[in-house]
Order: C-alpha cells, then sequence, then structure tokens
C-alpha cells in the first residue's frame, strides 16, 4: 500500500533531522559553556576599571567629562546593533531587531536621525530586506569576541561624540542575565550616565590614599574611554554568549518536536499496517466462503 | 607560608587573565618612565605607556609587552589593566617592521602629528626590540 511506504518514508527523514538537531544542540551547549568562561574571565578587568574610576572620583570631586555630555545642537544619533552571523537560534535576531528598529523610529519620530552600525550578518540581510540604511557593518566575528573587534569602533564613536556629531549613541544586543534568562535590550553607550561610573559605591568607606601619576584629571581623561570600550565590549560577549543559549534552546525544541513527530507517525504507520493486514485477512475469508 | 617579601601581582585584559602569581619585584612601562615596586609600596595608581613588564619572582621571570592601560598598587597587590599585552612569541616581526617604514614615512604638518609620528615609531621598536 502506498500510503505505508510514504509514512515509512517520512519517519526516516524526521529521523535524519532529529539526528542533526540533537548535534546542533550539542555543539551550541559546547560553545555556550567556552562564550560564557570567556565572558567571566572578562569580568576582573571591569570591576578593577570601576574600581579605578571610583577612587579617582573619590580624589578629584565629581567626575565631569566632555564623554558625559551630550551635544546640543547634534541632530544624528548612532546605534549599534548585535545581531548573529548564523541562523537557527530561535527569536534571537528578531528580537534584538525589533528593539533597535523601535528605537530608531521613535528617535526619528522627534527629529534625530541614528546611523545603525549592524553587527552581524542577520541583522545586515534583515535591514536590506526592509531597504534601511547601514552606516557601516561587521561580520565574521563569531563565536569568540576578541577586543580589538570592536576598539576601532568604539574610538570613532566616542570621537564623533566628542566633536558634536552626534548626540547619544545606543548599544542594541541580547542581554545575558543568567543561564535561564536573557532579555533584547537598548542600553546607552554615551553619554555616559553616572552608574556606568559610580557602579561600587559602597567601597567608598574603605578610601585608601592614592598616589596619582598623572594627575586624576588627567587619568580619567584615559579611563573613561576605557570605560566606554570594556562597555561595548561586554555587550558583545553578552550577546555572544545569549546567541549560544537561544541556539540550544531553539535547537533543543526542534529536537524534541521531531521525537514528537516520529512518535505520531510509528503510529499512523503501524495503524496503516493493522488495516491492511486486516483487509487482507477479509479478502482471504471471504474468497474461502466463496468456494465452500 | 607568609614570605616577607612578596606581593601579588596580576595583569588583566579585557578578555582575561593573563597573569596571577607571587612576586618579589615588578618593573612596569609608567606613562613617564619605567617604574619598579617591591613589597609595601605605597598606594598608586598611574597611567601605562608601551614598554615591558617585567616580573620576578619565585625564581622566574615573566615579560610581557604592554601597550597603554593602567597600574594600580594597593595593600600589597599590584595589578595591571592593559588593553594589549603580548608575548615576546606573540609579536608578528614582520608586521611590526612594515609598520615601522609606514611610521617613518608619516608626514609631520602639526604637534599632533608629530606626536602621532614618534609614538607609531617608538611602538614599532619596542615591539621589534621586544621579540628579538
Amino acid at each position: 500500500m502506498a500510503n505505508k511506504r510514504i509514512l515509512v518514508k517520512r519517519r526516516k527523514s524526521v529521523r535524519n533531522i532529529r539526528k542533526i538537531t540533537r548535534t546542533m544542540q550539542l555543539i551550541a551547549t559546547a560553545r555556550f559553556q567556552a562564550a560564557l568562561a570567556r565572558a567571566t574571565a572578562g569580568r576582573p578587568y571591569t570591576e578593577k576599571l570601576a574600581e579605578l574610576v571610583e577612587s579617582l572620583s573619590g580624589a578629584s570631586g565629581p567626575i565631569d567629562h566632555p564623554l558625559m555630555h551630550a551635544s546640543e545642537d547634534a541632530t544624528r544619533s548612532a546605534m549599534v546593533v548585535m545581531t548573529s552571523d548564523r541562523g537557527l537560534c530561535g527569536g534571537y535576531n528578531a528580537g534584538v531587531l525589533r528593539a533597535a528598529i523601535h528605537q530608531v523610529d521613535s528617535s526619528a519620530g522627534s527629529g534625530v536621525e541614528t546611523d545603525v552600525t549592524m553587527i552581524g550578518r542577520k541583522g545586515v540581510g534583515y535591514f536590506r530586506f526592509l531597504g534601511r540604511p547601514l552606516a557601516d557593518s561587521i561580520t565574521g566575528i563569531g563565536d569568540r569576541a576578541r577586543f580589538e573587534d570592536v576598539e576601532p569602533l568604539a574610538n570613532s564613536l566616542m570621537q564623533r561624540f566628542i566633536d558634536g556629531e552626534i548626540a547619544s549613541v545606543h548599544v542594541a544586543y541580547v542581554r545575558f542575565h543568567s543561564a535561564g534568562r536573557q532579555t533584547p535590550e537598548v542600553m546607552q553607550l554615551l553619554p555616559l550616565t553616572s552608574e556606568a561610573t559610580e557602579s561600587t559605591e559602597a567601597k567608598s568607606s574603605t578610601a585608601v590614599e592614592f598616589e596619582f601619576s598623572p594627575e586624576p584629571e588627567e587619568l580619567l581623561n584615559e579611563l573613561l574611554p576605557a570605560t566606554v570600550r570594556i562597555r561595548l565590549f561586554q555587550c558583545l560577549t553578552d550577546a555572544i554568549v545569549s546567541e549560544q543559549i537561544a541556539r540550544m534552546t531553539a535547537m533543543k525544541a526542534a529536537t524534541d518536536a521531531a521525537g514528537d513527530m516520529i512518535k505520531s507517525l510509528t503510529q499512523r504507520y503501524n495503524r496503516a499496517r493493522q488495516t491492511q493486514i486486516t483487509m487482507e485477512l477479509l479478502d482471504i475469508v471471504g474468497g474461502a466462503n466463496a468456494l465452500a | 607560608m607568609a614570605k616577607t617579601d612578596t606581593f601579588q601581582c596580576t595583569v588583566i585584559t579585557p578578555e582575561r587573565k593573563v597573569l596571577e602569581c607571587e612576586s618579589t619585584f615588578a618593573a612596569f612601562p609608567a606613562h613617564d618612565g619605567e617604574m619598579g615596586v617591591l613589597r609595601q609600596r605605597a598606594p598608586l595608581v598611574c597611567k601605562l605607556g608601551i614598554g615591558i613588564l617585567r616580573v620576578e619572582g619565585d625564581g622566574e621571570k615573566h615579560e610581557l609587552l604592554v601597550d597603554g592601560g593602567f597600574a594600580q598598587v594597593v595593600g600589597n597587590c599590584l595589578t595591571i589593566l592593559t588593553e594589549a599585552s603580548k608575548e615576546a612569541r606573540d609579536v608578528d616581526v614582520d608586521a611590526t617592521n612594515q609598520a615601522l617604514v609606514e611610521a617613518r614615512a608619516m608626514k609631520i604638518t602639526d604637534d599632533a602629528s608629530s606626536a602621532a609620528r614618534n609614538n607609531a615609531i617608538r611602538r614599532a621598536q619596542v615591539q621589534l626590540k621586544f621579540a628579538k
């Protein structure tokens, strides 16, 4: 019976797909662990930098720096959007792009045009599909973020910000809260907010008298750009960890769905087989009765 | 276990902890010249220039190239924060030679470009010296 053969064929192909998705799930799991290890390896740097800014602001009073003030006559702003290079990661890219486009449109509504820098092939493709312009794009970062990948971008954004060309810089990325929770977010990178520079306020009670070389003000001129660079870098490492989790979840769901499908196909196949046997038996019995 | 002449030395980049050890002496390239650190150094925050960081301790010697960043000394802990650190074997000699040639070819028009040229030349020279 033709129906039976089709069912066998479909079950076979679903089984093959399940094999593939399961493998991809395993790969994503391994990559997630590696990415998470790298993300945590970068944390001491951020903490130490915040501590330095803290001790400096303790020495020189309230911090005041060009990176903290938006130029008032700038009519443009900039945004960095972090998407993945590859697909098959569920709603990961859709979430970031939705958040990014929402932000771009709402600032366009108030008369501020946004230059979008896109990281990741998927986002580039989507913006091309929508016919939206991209100021710049970076692809091929893969799942190992290097500091050199974001450093030039951060430097040029800061330069344009200080020159008064752009009023703000935002980053749209998927923030990694925990292995169970990641949310697409739009974070303000520039102007620097005070919470970025005062993240560890509890420590000021144990203030140490530091010797500064050069003067605190001059050190701040170096420290704040370093803070901006590291924040952008951290967004990227976060995004990469989240991407692997998203892929892991998507592939697990695909594997489970394939399993369910195999079950129902097997059931249908068995039923079809049984029906056929019954019919053949009826035929034989009918034939024998006719002869008798 | 407590030794009387050592201090903790840590080198951190945005990507990872490069070095963490007990050391007896460390010299790092500050923005205005090399600076040495022994145990019980007074608390310090210092900007780094480009140069070679040397750490000695436990009969071992570590040498790393650092390019900008910050050093902090507090309570017998030296922490070096740098965005770029390299070991001698990581220096690409050919690329650096090329960079040196380009740096020498840079045109000087004002103070800023002169400083940029000097920086670029110095950066290449320090790397080459370190690689040898």
